[in-house]
């Protein structure tokens, strides 16, 4: 394995060669402010809030580490006055795109912007529209929702915004959602996600509610399992602990 | 208009076609279209333009035909098309009106031509007239700034209008309408 030597903040880190600069500085425990990454869907690139200063030679630049693969020796610098003038911006735009919303809010506070009268709110809006669930939804095969309109008008969307019959309700893009705004409804053994309403099975073990019946089939295509050995995923790693806790605790 | 009744046709890859209220001339017109074309993704824009071209406008069972020939979810051809002001969802009239409003046509006035045909078509952007003879649109600059304000009825450029000019030009096309 290749190796370079990367210093995030004045430490002294080695990654493999290629590595992006958040999961570098990710494993050094260096924390780079981020919404649209997650670990399993990367490069999206598009909430910029994880810029950071590149120093490559003699040249200096900010880039987006979440999307910067470390090829040769560099030194990043995640907090100069720079870069936090510039994630300053860019959080009061994310404020006034997501008026309403209590996380963006609370991250933006965080970074010290106080005053954001200067641009127009858009009321009503939590979305930042990072495309994080779509590409979530891509992943999981099913390609429900996408991105409907352009410009001011661009939103989240099911196909003719009805329910969608590609859609599970698994509720991955409810899961990876930066800014919390993709709402699950759940009473009584229903789910209620995109406009759509479904059937909750309940686990094997435990007896809770836990996964869709549409879910459930699009899963035993692939894998066969009958419906009473399905367990949710408390149960499986209960199931393990014990397992583990077996071989190592004599 | 010719009065088209629903008729039963199976294919192979949408064998529920009949229910979904489709006609025969248009599933045929529709399948001849999605012949001419590979079964990859990259041609799907090409498609839907094909199919905005034939019918004025892309209907949903269009849209559900193009999605399973090309194996692609609905949800990213519906992103396409509602992000490309060329292709429509909605049906369009026989006659289609753009109304410039570039920066040349705007100087010239294009608001006042537009504000007249809303008037005279009773619509506004966007919309059909009840007849389904006429849709208005406004478009951005179609490089024909000498000729401002300018209007184009089907491919048909009317170029330094005035708001007098109007009733005119529509009754030519309302007229070619019943005697023809």
């Amino acid at each position: 394995m290749e190796t370079v030597k990367v210093i995030i903040n004045n430490k002294e880190c080695v990654a493999e060669k290629g590595k992006f600069l958040i999961d570098i500085a990710k494993d050094n425990r260096i924390g780079i402010p981020h919404l649209c990454h997650h670990e399993s869907l990367r490069g999206l690139n598009s909430c910029r809030l994880c810029i950071v200063e590149v120093t490559e030679g003699s040249r200096t630049r900010v880039v987006t580490s979440c999307t910067f693969p470390a090829m040769t020796d560099l030194i990043v610098q995640t907090n100069t006055d720079h870069i936090k003038k510039m994630r300053k911006v860019l959080m009061s735009l994310l404020v006034a795109e997501t008026p309403d919303n209590v996380k963006i809010q609370k991250m933006a506070k965080a970074y010290g912007v106080a005053d954001y009268s200067r641009y127009g709110m858009n009321k009503g809006n939590d979305c930042v529209m990072c495309g994080l669930c779509v590409k979530a939804c891509e992943e999981v095969n099913c390609s429900a929702i996408a991105t409907v309109n352009r410009g001011v008008t661009k939103k989240i969307a099911t196909p003719y915004e009805t329910a969608s019959k590609d859609c599970v309700g698994c509720g991955s893009c409810s899961y990876v959602c930066p800014a919390e705004c993709i709402k699950i409804e759940e009473s009584g053994g229903i789910r209620k996600i995109w406009d759509k309403e479904f059937k909750l099975l309940k686990c094997g073990s435990c007896g809770k509610y836990y996964i869709t019946e549409e879910q459930y089939n699009q899963l035993s295509n692939e894998h066969k399992v009958p419906q009473e050995s399905l367990v949710c995923d408390c149960c499986k790693n209960d199931k393990y602990a014990k397992q583990m806790a077996k071989i190592f605790i004599k | 208009m010719k009065v088209r009744s629903p008729v039963v046709f199976k294919t192979k890859n949408a064998p529920d076609i009949e229910k979904r209220g489709i006609y025969m001339e248009d599933t045929i017109k529709l399948k001849q279209i999605l012949s001419g074309y590979p079964e990859e993704k990259r041609f799907s824009l090409a498609i839907m333009q094909d199919v905005q071209r034939e019918f004025n406008y892309i209907s949903r069972e269009a849209l559900e035909l193009i999605s399973e020939h090309l194996s692609i979810p609905l949800s990213k051809l519906y992103s396409m098309a509602t992000f490309y002001r060329a292709l429509s969802l909605e049906p369009k009239g026989k006659y289609i009106i753009k109304v410039c409003d570039g920066t040349a046509c705007h100087i010239r006035s294009s608001l006042v031509i537009l504000s007249e045909l809303e008037k005279l078509l009773a619509i506004s952007p966007g919309e059909m007239t009840k007849d389904g003879l006429f849709s208005l649109e406004t478009v951005n600059c179609v490089g024909a700034c000498a000729l401002a304000p300018v209007m184009i009825i089907n491919g048909e450029y009317h170029g330094k209008m005035s708001s007098k000019d109007i009733a005119g030009i529509l009754e030519q096309y309302k007229g070619g309408e019943s005697h023809g």
